[in-house]
């Protein structure tokens, strides 16, 4: 197969000189080129993993090569991928300065072919290799990582059932192990033991007693000697640990379960054969049992138990060794009566602390050796199917969306999202971007932005309506965002992450139905239930002021539906609706209330009749052949209250009375008529202004 | 007119170009690239409409190309030029850009003629 050509990057504004490099390089190498800093961004952007090796000029329109370098420290880029630097600026500051950002090599010009060339090929080697060694540090790390996690699994289970008979047992016994098998290993190769081996074997040894769990407490309490029957049932615990490793539900294949299970099964047989529950002899045995049951014995006598007191190192290694404790192997005796001092220097009177030193300078030592491994490259697959997953659902979800970080000002966009907006995926200082500026209004960015400052790490999320322009067409967006909040003591706003919602349509609609819901659908003013809402709403709202409810109808309307159709009737009542609108306040309110029937609500001062007398005359006249004329009854406050209903009921009784009495004139409503206004007769004249009769 | 001989009458270091990129064909090559660039246009441009920073980055690349291809006066002086416009408008800006101006013609009829007589052969 044809080995993949790495990929550089070359950035430098100068066709010519990217053409000189491009000539040096493109034989051996996949090159892509950026004309600027803030297409080298967008291009990293979209090819980080495959980018080997970034040639970047200092002096750009856009972003500078510093700029660059900045963008790519805070997007940790420049952890993975070299930057060679080529400038003319060969200053000193400049080069520090390039050093101090995390390029890898400064080029000044004019530079030598070769030079170039050699450095391109030495630093890309370098990385590559980098890149393969933290790989395999990286999945030692992981399978470490896998082991002792399993082991809190099987421990945690455990540790409910554990009495606190042996204390540090456990870690004596591991310690033991280890400290045998190694030493094991460097005089024999019969068992063929990895380091690998030995770590699991260690961490497997932890186990050996778990199947005591299963025996009564007054056995393993027991201060006395056990009797017969007893001690069977003590016997069990080795085969009944064994089981429980094998009836695990999970991890059930890894290698360290079945080794944890051999040393539970085993750790209690002899050498000679005459141990329990298989009696197994020799090396019929499984040595990691062999090892674990020496230690375990060692520990027996060097500890207090409830049935006796601690035996000293020396003679406890004595009475092993002399086979008082049962028989052994005799290359771990040898290692045992070899590593006597060693043993008992470890595991002496600061056995604990010294143990735990151990493990804490241990992890620290990792540590240091794989800090850049830890944050890039250990989380760097769960990264990549992170983004992923998150660039499909963004594509899924045919939404806008993007991370803003404060500073340095940049907008991050989800390729979908760039490509519906025309905008590129990365957009640095977005506020003064021609095209977004053209999009969003200064105002509203403000506004959003300052929203997003005022929330609080507990409450960080905001909704904010406005239009934007998409294809030179205005269209309501919700902006749904999240602030972001650093860790710290003091939250620091570091930016947001957020959608942007087409909510255009449905807006509209519900503008067109809030409209429909308002308004009478002939005449466009608003309708009864409406007018009345609103009615209610300034009358509480000013409850000094003096207000009238006016109503009117078209006398003759009848005629105009029955001579001329119901088509003429609507145009009368449509003529009519202008009419009024065109000569009310603007704060005055006018609805139609039925058939031919309006009703305009108003606030007056000293008198109302002016007002009512030029709405008359405005609105009466001729409509093509039709004349029209109005019957108007009004209601004031100052005289019923400010009631709606009664409002509302003196005006058309006043109405009716206008009307009983000849039409064509309008009537003020006064107590007189609360009793008689049903029964009034035209001759009951009130007032007549005569107009239009 | 070899290439050696342009060099000497656009006041360049034949020698040292070719010491550097270890091939007279590839230095030809990009000595007649020269002839399409556009820095020169982007110079007379921006200093009409006083947009320093971009003469400046215009004169800076001149400056850079030619220091590639060790045309040496025109790196001189279009060096001089960006010296003078690195933080925006100077006094001796004006003839400086004369200068770079002047040697820019000078250096394009030179390759021009080298590329005519070298089509011919």
């Amino acid at each position: 197969m044809e080995k993949k050509k790495h990929k550089i990057l070359i950035v430098d504004d100068s066709e010519m000189n990217r053409a000189i490099l491009l000539e040096m390089l493109e034989d051996e190498y996949d090159i892509i080129e950026a004309e600027d800093g803030e297409r080298a961004i967008e291009m990293i952007q979209k090819h980080e993993t495959e980018i080997s090796l970034i040639l970047l000029d200092i002096v750009m329109p856009k972003i500078d090569g510093f700029g660059v370098l900045k963008i790519m420290e805070q997007k940790r880029w420049i952890e993975d991928i070299p930057v060679i630097m080529i400038s003319a600026e060969s200053g000193a500051s400049h080069v520090e300065k390039a050093y101090k950002m995390g390029v890898t090599d400064f080029i000044s010009r004019p530079f030598d072919a070769l030079i170039v060339h050699k450095r391109v090929v030495n630093t890309i080697l370098l990385y590559a290799k980098q890149k393969r060694l933290m790989s395999i540090v990286e999945e030692q790390i992981y399978e470490k990582e896998v082991r002792s996690s399993l082991m809190i699994d099987i421990l945690s289970h455990i540790v409910e059932f554990r009495n606190g008979e042996s204390g540090l047992h456990v870690l004596h016994v591991r310690t033991l192990t280890e400290m045998l098998l190694h030493y094991l290993v460097r005089i024999t190769d019969q068992y063929k033991l990895s380091e690998e081996d030995i770590a699991m074997i260690g961490v497997a040894s932890a186990l050996h007693d778990i199947g005591k769990i299963a025996i009564p407490a007054e056995i393993l309490n027991k201060p006395g000697r056990l009797t017969d029957e007893e001690f069977a049932q003590m016997k069990t615990h080795s085969a009944v640990g064994a089981q429980m490793l094998k009836e695990l539900p999970i991890h059930q294949e890894e290698p360290l379960v079945q080794i944890a299970h051999d040393i539970c099964r085993w750790h209690h047989e002899r050498y000679d054969g005459r141990g329990y529950p298989d009696g197994l002899k020799g090396d019929d045995i499984p040595i990691s049992a062999q090892i674990v049951a020496l230690a375990d014995v060692y520990d027996a006598l060097t500890s207090e138990r409830c049935y006796k007191k601690a035996f000293s190192h020396e003679k406890a290694v004595q009475m092993i060794l002399n086979g008082e404790c049962g028989t052994f192997n005799p290359l771990l005796l040898k290692c045992l009566s070899e590593l006597s001092d060693h043993i008992r220097d470890e595991l002496g009177n600061n056995f604990a602390d010294s143990s735990n030193q151990r493990e804490m300078r241990k992890v620290v030592v990792e540590m240091l050796k794989y800090e850049d491994l830890s944050s890039s490259e250990i989380t760097h697959r769960l990264l990549e199917h992170e983004r992923m997953k998150y660039s499909f659902f963004a594509e899924m979800s045919e939404e806008i969306q993007f991370e803003y970080t404060s500073v340095p000002s940049m907008v991050n966009l989800s390729e979908w999202s760039a490509k519906k907006l025309g905008l590129s995926e990365i957009i640095v200082e977005p506020m003064k971007n021609e095209k977004i500026v053209n999009m969003m209004d200064t105002e509203n960015m403000n506004s959003l932005i300052k929203m997003l400052r005022n929330t609080t790490p507990e409450k960080p999320v905001v909704q904010y309506d406005c239009t934007i322009k998409l294809n030179g067409e205005d269209r309501w967006m919700r902006f749904i965002c999240r602030a972001m909040w650093s860790n710290d003591e003091q939250p620091q706003y570091t930016g947001a992450i957020g959608k942007v919602v087409d909510i255009h349509d449905a807006r509209i609609q519900r503008n067109n139905l809030e409209h429909m819901a308002a308004h009478d659908w002939l005449t466009g003013l608003f309708n009864h239930n409406y007018a009345k809402r609103e009615i209610l709403d300034r009358i509480k709202k000013r409850p000094d002021s003096k207000f009238a409810i006016v109503i009117m109808d078209l006398d003759t309307f009848r005629n105009a539906n029955y001579t001329h159709g119901h088509l003429f009737g609507n145009k009368i009542l449509k003529e009519t609706a202008n009419k009024l609108k065109q000569n009310i306040r603007s704060d005055d309110i006018a609805a139609r209330i039925g058939g031919d029937e309006f009703l305009i609500f108003m606030e007056y001062k000293d008198g109302i009749s002016a007002a009512i007398e030029r709405i008359m005359s405005r609105v009466s006249g001729k409509y093509e052949e039709f004349v029209i004329s109005l019957s108007v009854g009004l209601a004031e406050t100052d005289i019923v209250g400010a009631d709606y209903d009664k409002l509302f009921s003196a005006a058309n009784q006043a109405l009716s009375v206008a009307k009983k009495t000849g039409g064509g004139k309008y009537m003020v409503y006064n107590d007189t008529m609360s009793d008689i206004s049903s029964e009034l007769s035209p001759i009951d004249v009130i007032k007549d202004n005569n107009t239009n009769l | 007119m070899t290439l050696k001989e342009c060099y000497a009458v656009i006041g360049g270091n034949y020698d040292d170009v070719v010491s550097r990129f270890h091939s007279e064909k590839i230095v030809k090559k990009f000595v007649l690239k020269f002839l399409n660039d556009s820095s020169y246009e982007l110079l007379c441009s921006s200093m009409k409409d006083e947009n320093y920073e971009e003469a400046f980055r215009a004169a800076h690349t001149i400056k850079g190309i030619c220091q590639n291809l060790s045309i040496t006066r025109l790196y001189e002086i279009s060096g001089q030029l960006c010296e003078a416009l690195r933080n925006g408008f100077t006094p001796e800006v004006p003839i400086l850009v004369e200068r770079t101006k002047e040697e820019y013609k000078q250096t394009l009829t030179a390759i021009k003629e080298y590329q005519r007589q070298n089509e011919v052969v």
